[in-house]
Formats: C-alpha cells, sequence, structure tokens
C-alpha cells in the first residue's frame, strides 16, 4: 500500500504542470495506489477553479484520488467562504497551505480561522514547509502549538537547508509537537529521516513526493532504500497516511 | 563501470551531533558499489577541534585503498590556513581543499578566499565549495572567485542546492575551470540538464554521505537519462582526471 501525499495538479503559475492524465499515469508506473491531490496556482491565480478541478479529478477517481483545497490566507474571510465550499459541496479532505507561493508567513493570525476549520471538520493539513521566512520549522511550530488536534504534515520535513542548518529546528519542532509529522518530500539528509524514525517513531513518518516539483520515482526510491526494519517503510510508503486520512 | 564518490564526510562534531566515523562510511560505499570516496570533516581549520587533521588521515591511513582526503580550511586565519594546505597537501597525502563559506562567513570573491585558493592550484589540486542557498555560497557569489583563479579546479558540490541548480550550471557554462558536482540536490534532471549544457566532463557524482544515503545518490544519477559514455566519465573518470589519478594508479 504506496501512498502519496502530495501531488499537485493542474497548470502551474511557478514551473511545471501535471494534468490528469500524467498524473494518473505516473501513479500507475510507480506502483502507488492512492495519492493526495493538491491544486497548482493556476497562471491566473484563481484557486476557486483549481479546487473545482481537483474535485472533478477525485469524483473521476475516487479510489485512487484524495483532494486537498487550497486557499490564499490574505483573501480573509473569503479564502474561510472557500475553504467550506471546497469541503463541502467539493468533498475535499484536507487543506493545503502554501506560504512561498502564496506569500505568507504561516504563523500569521489570519490562518487561524482555516486551522479553526480544519479542527472543526477533522481535516488534514499540509504545509509547505521549509521556505526560508514564510514556513521556517521554528514557524510551523508555532502555528501548530496553537492548534494541537489538528494533524499536519511537514513538506521536506520543515526544512530545506543543503548546509543541514534546519536539521536542529526541524528535529525540535517534531519533538515539541506530537501532532505535525515529517513528510519526505525533497528532504534533505536520509540519515535524519532513520534517526527521526529511531528516536520518534516511523508514525511520525509520511511519504509524499511533491510531484512536480520532485521528480516521483526517485522520491519514492528515497522511502524504499531507507535502513529500516520493513515495517517502518512500509509505515513511512502509505499505512501512516491511510490512518491519518481514516481510510483504513 | 568504476564509481568514485567526490564528497563524503567522514568526522566526530559533537557540535552538531554529526558522529560519523569512517566506518559508518564504508559499509554505505560498499552497498553503493562505489570503490573510493573523497572524505572531508565537518568543521573547518585552524578552529577549535586542531586534531581534525589527524582523525582524517588517520581515516585515509585506515582505508588506503577506499578513501582521499580534502582539508576543509577557513582563510579567515590566513598565514596557518596556508600553512596546514602546504603542510597537507605535500607532506599528509591530502588531494585537495574544501571550503565552506556558510561555515567561515566570508563572500567566496574576499581576497582572503581567493588568496589560498591561488595556493590549492599552485599545489596542483582542486577546491570543492559547498554551494547552496544560503547567501555566501551561491554559485554567483562563487563565480567571482573562479575568474579571479583560472588556474584553479572549482567544485560546486551540490551545483547550488534546492533553488540555484540553473546558476550553478550558468556559471560551469561560464567558466571553463568550473565543475558541478551532484550530492543531495533532489533534481535527477537537472543532472542531465548539466551534461547538455556543459558536456560530461565537469560533472562529478557525489553523495554527501553518510548523511545522504550513497546508493539513493547513484540511483539519483542513473536516473537523469545519461549515455553509458556519459556515466563512466560522470562516476568517476572525470575525478580520476582531476586528481591527477589515471585508472592505474591507486
Amino acid at each position: 500500500m504506496i501512498l502519496d501525499a502530495e501531488i499537485y495538479l493542474g497548470p502551474n503559475l511557478f514551473g511545471p504542470g501535471l494534468d490528469e492524465a500524467a498524473l494518473l499515469h505516473s501513479l500507475d508506473a510507480h506502483g502507488i495506489n492512492r495519492a493526495v491531490v493538491c491544486p497548482a496556482r493556476p497562471p491566473d491565480y484563481h484557486l476557486g477553479p483549481a479546487n473545482d478541478r481537483v474535485g472533478a479529478a477525485v469524483r473521476r477517481h475516487p479510489d485512487r484520488l484524495v483532494g486537498f483545497a487550497r486557499v490564499d490566507p490574505h483573501q480573509g474571510p473569503a479564502a474561510l467562504a472557500e475553504l467550506r465550499r471546497a469541503v463541502l459541496d467539493l468533498g475535499l479532505r484536507g487543506l493545503l497551505l502554501h506560504p512561498w507561493e502564496e506569500l505568507f508567513a504561516v504563523n500569521d493570525p489570519s490562518v487561524e480561522p482555516l486551522l479553526g476549520f480544519a479542527q472543526e471538520r477533522r481535516l488534514l493539513v499540509q504545509i509547505a514547509g521549509g521556505y526560508p521566512l514564510v514556513s521556517h520549522a521554528v514557524q510551523i511550530t508555532d502555528v501548530a502549538g496553537r492548534f494541537p488536534e489538528v494533524s499536519i504534515l511537514a513538506t521536506h520535513g520543515g526544512q530545506i537547508n543543503i548546509s543541514g542548518r534546519g536539521l536542529y529546528d526541524a528535529g525540535q519542532m517534531l519533538r515539541a509537537r506530537p501532532n505535525v509529522y515529517l513528510q519526505t518530500s525533497g528532504v534533505y539528509r536520509e540519515d535524519w529521516l532513520e534517526d527521526t524514525a529511531r528516536e520518534l517513531g516511523a508514525a511520525r513518518i509520511v511519504f509524499g513526493s511533491g510531484a512536480p516539483y520532485y521528480d516521483q520515482g526517485f522520491e519514492l526510491e528515497r522511502i524504499r532504500r531507507l535502513h529500516l526494519p520493513s515495517g517502518d517503510r512500509d509505515a513511512i510508503a502509505g499505512l501512516n497516511l491511510s490512518r491519518l486520512l481514516a481510510l483504513i | 563501470m568504476e564509481i568514485l564518490d567526490a564528497h563524503t564526510h567522514v568526522d566526530e562534531s559533537p557540535t552538531l551531533g554529526w558522529l560519523d566515523p569512517p566506518e559508518a562510511l564504508i559499509p554505505l560505499l560498499d552497498e553503493a558499489g562505489i570503490s573510493r570516496a573523497v572524505i572531508m570533516a565537518y568543521s573547518d581549520l585552524p578552529g577549535p577541534r586542531p586534531e581534525t587533521l589527524d582523525y582524517v588521515a588517520g581515516a585515509v591511513a585506515r582505508y588506503p585503498d577506499r578513501l582521499w582526503a580534502l582539508i576543509r580550511l577557513t582563510p579567515r586565519h590566513p598565514e596557518e590556513a596556508k600553512r596546514l594546505l602546504v603542510h597537507a597537501v605535500r607532506e599528509r597525502g591530502f588531494v585537495g581543499l574544501k571550503l565552506h563559506p556558510v561555515s567561515f562567513a566570508l563572500p567566496p570573491g574576499h581576497p582572503l578566499v581567493v588568496d589560498l585558493i591561488r595556493t590549492a592550484a599552485g599545489l596542483g589540486v582542486p577546491v570543492l565549495f559547498h554551494s547552496g542557498d544560503d547567501g555566501q555560497s551561491t554559485p554567483l557569489e562563487i563565480a567571482p572567485a573562479a575568474a579571479a583563479c583560472p588556474e584553479a579546479a572549482i567544485i560546486l558540490g551540490h551545483m547550488g542546492g534546492y533553488f540555484h541548480t540553473a546558476d550553478a550550471i550558468a556559471v560551469a557554462r561560464a567558466h571553463p575551470n568550473v565543475y558541478l558536482e551532484t550530492s543531495a540536490m533532489p533534481y535527477p534532471q537537472r543532472i542531465r540538464d548539466a551534461v547538455r549544457a556543459i558536456g560530461p566532463e565537469r560533472v562529478l557524482f557525489g553523495s554527501d554521505g553518510p548523511g545522504c544515503q550513497p546508493a539513493l545518490e547513484v540511483d539519483k544519477v542513473r536516473r537523469a537519462g545519461l549515455s553509458e559514455a556519459e556515466q563512466v566519465l560522470v562516476f568517476g573518470r572525470n575525478l580520476r582526471r582531476l586528481l591527477g589519478r589515471s585508472d592505474k594508479t591507486p
């Protein structure tokens, strides 16, 4: 059972886009059973139609895809209204916050109504983590502490730093906030994944590819090759996310 | 196909909590099919842990057919750094210089850095820069050092990290003395882009092991869609040429 926690669907303002057919083909090619699909931010900036696109894809492939809503906290009440619509009308199951592409600090007060709704509806939240100034691990630690009942996936494990200088804060984030999970897309250092599994348990680690920003096959290979017991690798590759999404 | 690794670490740094003796690295090299690796420390000399020189040299002495070593220095102590570099290369068998500007906090084009690079070039050994996304380590910041020392072989370790691979390729295209090293950055496709842009002779496989898993890093290069001949160069022959080691010499 392999689940990918992070794929972006649709035309992408910031780079390569992935359409529904290519996305499904990639899942098949890599033996991935299901995936969390998040809207890419489209070139016209409008997240509402992008959420619609994810909703339609999920309705066509309910056995393969789980949809997450994407909103821009800068839009205030309109962001909360869009999140409500995406969840209640479109059937999306989680919330993606992308502080780097929407340009907000993830611990900004404008995020609180969205996380409040996520708590009320038991939505899984994914934060594009580790981006300088906006989603550093200490900022995720801050906001996650205000919503201890909300489960949060931090992409890149909350650190994007090839000098290794993000590792300390990301480790402290995972220790201090049991509701935060290390999502593995593009992550720096496999020994950190292995050490985290040994210290905090493999249940705290969730595979995500971050496609199309990252190479889905390579990102899955990162998990397959971890020097951990096969049960831990299975948990990371899919079982943990299945549990978080209440699929099993 | 011979696989040589241009970037690995051997050190025990209580400050960082990174405890990686050669015994941690060697099994990972074995798993990855890597016959030899270039090792370096996690901290600079001169510094608070002067024993690092002997520690790294000792690792090579224990595994002489598996490891080569770079000496990692800070140009903030210019005379002592130069003395250590000459000593390490001439008397201790080190094969090059590692510079981590995020650690010593000087711009790569600073006269003290350039001076140390020139010393390395004078000794006939290459210089491996950490080149990622932090200030003072991005490819465009290293470019002035490469321009100031055209006689020096400058390797951009991590080829620009997460956000600066395009800059790394552009810098290598502009400066024929610049090499790109593949470790840790997460994009197989950028390795192909690099080979297409600058040719296969100046792209070097590196893993950043043992922190990054060498077998996974080998897999990453295999995914880049290079020809067999290009892989022979990237995985080993380029590094042998750069270190002045022919296939026949150890």
